[in-house]
């Protein structure tokens, strides 16, 4: 077959793997049945089963990639919706993400350290607490490659979603506050979407958080991977 | 019948003020990455043009209302658009295949430290920044008649209660 043919037939199949989880998720509410989780599971168990090359499958596929470039850009809109919130707690918000900025960059470099991995796994694992777009503009200081990367960062979204719960029970984390700014701080997206499950404002400030961390990534990758060299 | 065609108006109006917005918003920030680029800048176009914008909409030279839709739609699609990069991986199958056990583990523990440790340290920071708000509330409250409470903070103390 055409290599354009089967590039093109890769971009149907993207979309209609995750617009069909869309869809099952809201008739399955269970968290398995996340399209964070369904989506990528059902588009690489094709890509595959059916052998197409990687090169074929961005073909066309990249122009989806493309667009998280004007989705980081698209953050500005909730900052400045949110923009009371912000005034209310300054200081609780700046120095939540400052903790979990330093605490997910901090555990990944001890992961890496006792663990002996790849350098090519072990760098992209920096980034991992902070959403995709970020994460990719990120990795590059770290020496991270970007597909490692964006699958770390998918990871560790899927996990922060499944073990807050219990978690939040354990340590008796009560405040709406402190599970938002955890969630959005340790599991960007998926994070944020646990805690608007949790409550509106959980959600509210867990999406905050996580485009604040996503920028105080970008900016201070640069020092981060000087400092742990 | 009527009704119908008017909704589907309304409809089809909606979609293609979206896909305005979401045409404009690309091109903005294509704009941005070529500036990156030209200026030699340590800093990625698109966070150059998170910036910009919300300089714009701070200064209300941009009504919210003119990206409200474009950028819902692209926050709240952010996944479709990481779908490639993730499938992309598959070059690297035998590395994962490798450490996927280690890494899933390790990673596992590394997460609960971060998700506990920041929630701990917000909790705190938040009961302190809650008392100072209070008491600037009631000093300011014995010169003002009316005291204003703000939404949030009722929600979050009946919350935390």
């Amino acid at each position: 077959m055409n290599h354009s043919v089967i590039g093109a037939l890769c971009l149907a199949l993207t979309l209609a793997g995750y617009y069909a989880s869309k869809a099952l998720y809201r008739r399955q509410r269970k968290v398995w049945f996340a399209p964070i989780i369904i989506a990528p599971v059902i588009i690489v168990t094709v890509v595959i089963s059916l052998n197409i090359s990687v090169s074929d499958y961005f073909s066309y596929t990249h122009w989806l990639a493309a667009l998280l470039a004007p989705a980081t850009i698209a953050f500005a809109v909730p900052i400045y919706r949110e923009r009371q919130l912000i005034k209310q707690y300054p200081l609780t918000l700046s120095l939540g993400v400052l903790t979990g900025l330093v605490l997910g960059v901090g555990s990944s470099w001890l992961l890496t350290l006792v663990t002996n991995m790849p350098s090519q796994l072990s760098h992209s694992l920096m980034v991992r607490s902070v959403s995709t777009p970020f994460a990719i503009e990120a990795t590059g200081a770290f020496g991270g490659i970007p597909e490692l990367t964006a699958m770390l960062v998918l990871l560790t979204g899927i996990m922060g979603m499944l073990i807050c719960e219990p978690l939040f029970k354990v340590a008796k984390i009560r405040s709406s506050v402190a599970k938002g700014v955890a969630l959005g701080a340790s599991a960007h997206g998926a994070g944020a979407a646990k805690a608007s499950e949790i409550g509106r404002q959980e959600g509210v400030i867990a999406s905050l958080t996580m485009i604040f961390t996503g920028i105080a990534m970008v900016l201070s990758a640069p020092l981060f991977a000087a400092l742990l060299k | 019948m009527a009704s119908l065609a008017n909704r589907a108006q309304i409809h089809f109006k909606h979609q293609a003020l979206t896909g305005a917005q979401i045409t404009l918003l690309c091109l903005f920030a294509w704009g941005c990455q070529i500036l990156a680029v030209q200026i030699h800048s340590p800093i990625p176009g698109s966070v150059i043009g998170l910036g910009i914008l919300l300089l714009l909409l701070a200064s209300k030279l941009l009504p919210e209302s003119s990206i409200n839709l474009g950028s819902s739609w692209l926050i709240g699609d952010l996944l479709l658009f990481f779908i490639p990069p993730v499938v992309a991986v598959i070059k690297y199958q035998d590395l994962l295949e490798h450490y996927g056990a280690v890494l899933i583990g390790s990673m596992l523990i590394a997460s609960s430290c971060v998700l506990l440790g920041t929630a701990f340290t917000v909790d705190r920071l938040f009961k302190f920044e809650r008392k100072q708000r209070l008491r600037k509330h009631l000093a300011s409250s014995k010169a003002q008649v009316i005291p204003l409470h703000p939404v949030a903070q009722n929600h979050d103390e009946r919350k935390a209660a």
